[in-house]
């Protein structure tokens, strides 16, 4: 049995960042996704949405029943995510505003890489598709808060300052941003998880996994959401203030 | 000894110098990449300690514009990383 387990593992590893890619053609339009970032992130969206319907009727229930345990957790997560990201916003009105968004971030960047714990499912922010969309949402809203914080005409003479002669440097620094907030995301993950697979599969397929999973999964993935979503905050106050 | 050395060298073939030369690549690109991110991360968590030992109650602060710096500086380490992932699997 244990063999048979050794050997799933090492056929685990030659698939490693192999992608099933489905082909869908809709009329003329031709869409391609990978199977299983789809579906990871379907599960995802399912969780949380889950967990809000659960939160809900919690608090649709008598206000003098005591919350129980999961509503008091994530009453709790809630607090400290408003407190951790509103403050980080330039002004208290822009926080308000954009606390919804940003916190819908943290939460689907967090679930996603905890998934990637869960034996037999992959982490959805280990494909780089998944994290260049929400880059790139992060990219266009921060584009459109900048255009109405300071009008259509100040929002383009602003890529010729310093100088004029700047602003091919205006547009690879504006464009780079959601590339690199995308990489970084989903270089750690993809890192972590191919770290675990290979000491999993060659080294160590006992004790070590476990522990490598609990940093690189959880503790990790905690921090990346964390840094994904302070990154968003940072890109929309820059978008905003200047 | 130099017909040793022949026979051995017509034995490589052009597919298995570029194999080594990927796995030297990509091992170079991480050994030398990380070499700036570790330091820059080592630097930035030395000046927040620094700071939080003088103002404790400037902590939560701290902390993340600590993260949020690291999370930055540790971009280039992730570029090389992505490039040694393309070396290995891809190319």
């Amino acid at each position: 049995m244990i063999k048979a387990i050794f050997e799933q593992l090492a056929s685990s590893l030659t698939h490693l960042g192999e992608k099933q890619i489905v082909t869908l053609q809709l009329g003329s339009l031709q869409i391609q996704f990978d199977k299983a970032a789809m579906i990871m992130s379907w599960i995802v969206i399912g969780l949380l949405v889950l967990l809000a319907l659960f939160l809900r009727r919690a608090l649709l229930q008598d206000i003098e029943d005591k919350p129980n345990r999961v509503q008091a957790a994530l009453d709790a997560l809630i607090d400290l995510l408003q407190g951790q990201l509103t403050s980080s916003f330039s002004s208290e009105r822009l926080g308000r505003q954009m606390f919804p968004f940003i916190s819908t971030l943290f939460l689907f960047v967090l679930f996603s890489n905890w998934l990637g714990v869960v034996p037999g499912l992959s982490a959805p922010t280990q494909d780089l598709n998944i994290t260049m969309g929400l880059a790139l949402m992060v990219f266009v809203l921060s584009q459109v808060l900048a255009i109405r914080a300071k009008g259509m005409k100040k929002y383009w003479k602003g890529y010729l300052e310093p100088v004029p002669f700047l602003l091919p440097l205006n547009i690879i620094g504006e464009l780079s941003r959601p590339l690199s907030h995308a990489f970084r995301l989903f270089g750690n993950i993809l890192a972590g998880t191919i770290l675990v697979t290979i000491v999993t599969a060659k080294f160590a397929p006992i004790v070590l996994p476990s522990v490598l999973n609990l940093i690189f999964g959880l503790f990790f993935g905690s921090i990346q959401a964390f840094v994904f979503a302070i990154l968003a905050v940072a890109y929309i106050n820059v978008a905003v203030e200047s | 000894m130099l017909q040793e050395a022949q026979a051995v060298a017509g034995g490589i073939s052009g597919a298995d110098i570029a194999l080594a030369a990927k796995y030297i690549a990509a091992g170079l690109c991480m050994g030398i990449g990380s070499i700036g991110p570790a330091l820059a991360e080592g630097i930035a968590a030395a000046h927040a300690l620094d700071g939080m030992a003088r103002q404790p109650e400037m902590q939560g602060a701290l902390m993340r514009t600590m993260v949020l710096g690291q999370a930055i500086s540790e971009s280039t380490g992730i570029y090389s990383l992505l490039i040694a992932i393309v070396l290995l699997f891809v190319v």
